[in-house]
């Protein structure tokens, strides 16, 4: 296979490279903890402090209906947010970096 | 060999087909199906459900047949059957055409790399959805309100760990399996031996468990026997597996996914229409509804005499009828959180895909349409709930398991009428393909660990051709597939709930931590790989060998001699006793004298682990386990070769052709 050829020394130096990776790196990992934080908040509020989950808000609905329902467009919210940034900023970089070394 | 490979598959579908409508002929004369909770049937919610139905599983059992239900479901034989022919018929159109072009390994575990973004996406999907979140979930939701609700978002959330940080870097540094991206730049057979066999323990365990579960539901449905319901399930995964590898797996899953969605959707609306599409009011009226006021009250509360204050209707709405340990709840939602990113058959799907943006594109997806799952499932729990009442879904089964049938049935015009008939077996045919297409999956990631990493790079020092590498692969799906079938028949009383904790907690404490540091950690090495897949797997496996999961006798004992204790009481004060109370009191003593000098799997009269799941111990031991072994074992070459993996992962470039060979 033809890869084998490559410096990957070389390449794992290159300033273009470093900017993707710790773009990446930043974007990805602070995003991933924020949400996992998010995701726990539910058991620990419904476990310790469940009388926030009684709120009523909208007639008989509430906070911890909707606290549910903020899961979801949460998880839906950072995968399109990350769907937007990876289209826009790493995909260019990397097809930048590839356009360097080939 | 090949021949001979398509003969015992060809036999043993036969055979089942042949067995199969004397089965149903036999089992219309008998009793009513019993009320096995569905085990655990799947991937997603599993624990819940089958926790929820677990003590009635194990009253139930003795009395095979002996129990007279107050109420059931009947599908209507001659349309349900049509439907899952129609099912059978599909999919083997699939798999014929699949078969044809599976020529290489390639195309046998990922299937040449020719799926695309969105079919990938329908297909994780489709991982995900199971029988146990289709049925069990919106059971647990039409008993325990909200809670059952809360439960949904662990499996949907998973999807954000793969999303950000595990599906694309694998994409690009892997080919097939856990041990390709592991062996990357450490010693390879090692590496791949150890990989191998915990892809093999998780995938097992996750598939006995789903065996029992098919083999317990199409009992329940239609009235097949356990063992002709698991031995018919199994050779139609065995087909699928072994002529259409990957390619048939996932169509498989594809056409399940779309059905199942589009069931769960037309449900949904007619719950929806029902309620005037006015959520304000739907919560209203659930909130108002004396029989569930009185459920809340008499069968989860167990108050006699209403609390003063106390607002039975709106606790539906409030958390804690069903998850009652907050440590518990916050485990489990760390295995969710990691454990799902750490399951071989999901990994495997990112290699199907020819590129990291087609694989983000996947999970994207898979999560978009998890959700919408998820969330329509909760409509329709509650839906049951308001429509059919609590005590009615009780009535036929003690878990819940069949609320979302039990609408089917009521929204398509009620029992006995055609559009009833017809909804009520379009759903049980559903839930038939939801288990096919599971078991497919994983019987496929477990051969794909023996046969590429333990046959093709450990024995043959990776030497060997496309044909043999192919022949293996099938081989080793038939032998898997056989073992599962055996399994599932033996492990029929078994408590299934146990293995599929197990499964998640070996992915989340030992495959989860690797594979990360692996990607992430320039110093990471052979040592650190071992270290955390052993330490983490056993810990993850001794801690639920202790924990409440496992069936404890003595405790069965004791809740056996309470029925009888509170019946001899009843007895002595000269009170007759009615029939199916003298029933009750038989069936716990024998109970309590089969049970009373027992002890658990591992010898123990109760459980030492209090948290049924370990995550919130096994996972950072993993961690931990891996980060000392590395660090204690340093290995310069490792480390030489990051440079390799960080550029690959993150750029993909060099990335595994599927037309590399």
């Amino acid at each position: 296979m033809a890869e084998t050829s490559y410096d990957w020394e070389k390449i794992a130096n290159n300033s273009k490279f470093l900017e993707l990776k710790n773009k990446k790196r930043s974007f990805l990992f602070s995003w991933w903890i924020i949400s996992t934080i998010y995701y726990l908040l539910l058991p620990v509020i419904s476990g310790y402090f469940p009388e926030a989950f009684r709120i009523k808000v909208i007639g008989p609905i509430n906070f911890g209906y909707l606290f549910i329902l903020s899961q979801f467009v949460v998880a839906i919210g950072v995968a399109a947010y990350y769907a937007h940034v990876a289209n826009k900023d790493f995909d260019r970089l990397t097809k930048q970096l590839l356009d360097v070394l080939n | 060999m090949k021949k001979r490979i398509a003969a015992i598959t060809l036999a043993l579908t036969f055979s089942v087909c042949a067995a199969a409508p004397l089965a149903v002929a036999a089992s219309v004369g008998t009793a009513a199906p019993q009320t096995p909770a569905i085990a655990a049937p799947a991937a997603t919610v599993a624990p819940a459900a089958a926790t929820a139905a677990a003590p009635t599983a194990a009253k139930a059992a003795p009395a095979k047949g002996a129990d007279t239900q107050p109420a059931k479901v009947t599908p209507n034989r001659g349309i349900t059957i049509g439907m899952f022919a129609l099912i059978i018929a599909i999919t083997m159109g699939v798999v014929v055409w699949a078969a044809k072009k599976t020529q290489t390994a390639a195309d046998f575990y990922t299937a040449g790399g020719g799926i695309t973004g969105l079919q990938n996406g329908w297909a994780i999907a489709g991982d995900y959805m199971s029988a146990a979140s289709f049925l069990g979930m919106s059971g647990l939701i039409s008993l325990y309100g909200i809670d059952g609700f809360m439960y949904a978002v662990g499996p949907m959330f998973s999807f954000i760990a793969i999303l950000l940080v595990i599906a694309e870097p694998c994409r690009n540094a892997g080919k097939y399996t856990l041990g390709d991206i592991l062996s990357f730049r450490s010693s390879p057979k090692v590496v791949r031996g150890v990989a191998a066999l915990s892809t093999v323990t998780v995938s097992i365990f996750y598939l006995i468990a789903q065996m029992v579960g098919a083999g317990k539901l199409m009992q329940m449905l239609i009235g097949i026997p356990y063992r002709v319901s698991v031995i018919g399930v199994g050779a139609l995964m065995v087909a699928y597996v072994v002529f259409g590898g990957m390619k048939a797996t996932t169509w498989v899953q594809i056409i399940k996914a779309s059905l199942l969605m589009g069931a769960t959707t037309l449900l949904c609306i007619l719950v929806a229409a029902k309620a005037g599409f006015n959520p304000v009011s739907f919560f209203t009226d659930i909130v108002n509804n004396p029989a569930i006021q009185d459920h809340v009250r008499l069968n989860v509360l167990k108050d006699a005499i209403p609390k003063a204050g106390m607002d039975y209707g709106q606790r539906f709405l409030e958390p804690g009828l069903f998850l009652k340990s907050p440590l518990d709840q916050i485990s489990l939602g760390i295995a969710w959180a990691l454990g799902a990113a750490g399951l071989p058959h999901i990994l495997m799907r990112f290699f199907t895909v020819p590129s990291a943006k087609e694989a983000r594109k996947s999970i994207i997806i898979a999560l978009f349409l998890n959700s919408s799952f998820f969330f329509m499932i909760s409509i329709i729990g509650f839906g049951a709930a308001l429509y059919l009442t609590p005590q009615g879904i009780l009535a036929v089964d003690k878990g819940g398991n069949m609320a979302t049938l039990l609408l089917a049935q009521h929204m398509g015009g009620g029992a006995g009428s055609l559009g009833g008939d017809v909804f009520l077996a379009f759903i049980c045919a559903v839930a038939f393909a939801t288990i096919l297409a599971v078991v497919s999956g994983l019987v496929l990631a477990a051969s794909a660990a023996i046969a590429h990493d333990v046959y093709v790079n450990i024995i043959k020092d990776g030497k060997a051709d496309q044909h043999l590498q192919v022949k293996v692969a099938r081989i080793t799906s038939l032998f898997v597939g056989t073992s599962a079938i055996l399994m599932g028949l033996a492990a029929e009383k078994e408590n299934v709930v146990a293995l599929v904790a197990l499964a998640f907690a070996v992915a989340a404490s030992g495959n989860f931590p690797v594979v990360m540091l692996s990607l992430f950690w320039k110093k990471f090495n052979t040592a650190g790989i071992v270290s955390g897949l052993v330490v983490g797997t056993v810990t993850a496996l001794a801690l639920v060998m202790v924990s409440p999961v496992m069936t404890y006798p003595k405790k069965v004992a004791a809740d056996a001699k309470k029925i009888v204790d509170t019946l001899e009481k009843k007895q002595a004060t000269g009170v007759a006793l009615a029939d199916k109370e003298l029933k009750t009191l038989e069936k716990s003593r024998v109970e309590y004298e089969k049970n009373k000098d027992g002890s658990s799997m591992v010898g123990l009269d109760k459980p030492i682990f209090p948290l049924k799941n370990p995550g919130i111990v096994s996972v950072p031991l993993g961690f931990l386990a891996a980060v000392f072994g590395c660090l204690l074992f340093r290995d310069r070459r490792a480390e030489d070769m990051f440079a390799e993996i960080d550029v690959r992962q993150n750029t993909g470039l060099g990335i595994a052709k599927a037309t590399d060979h």
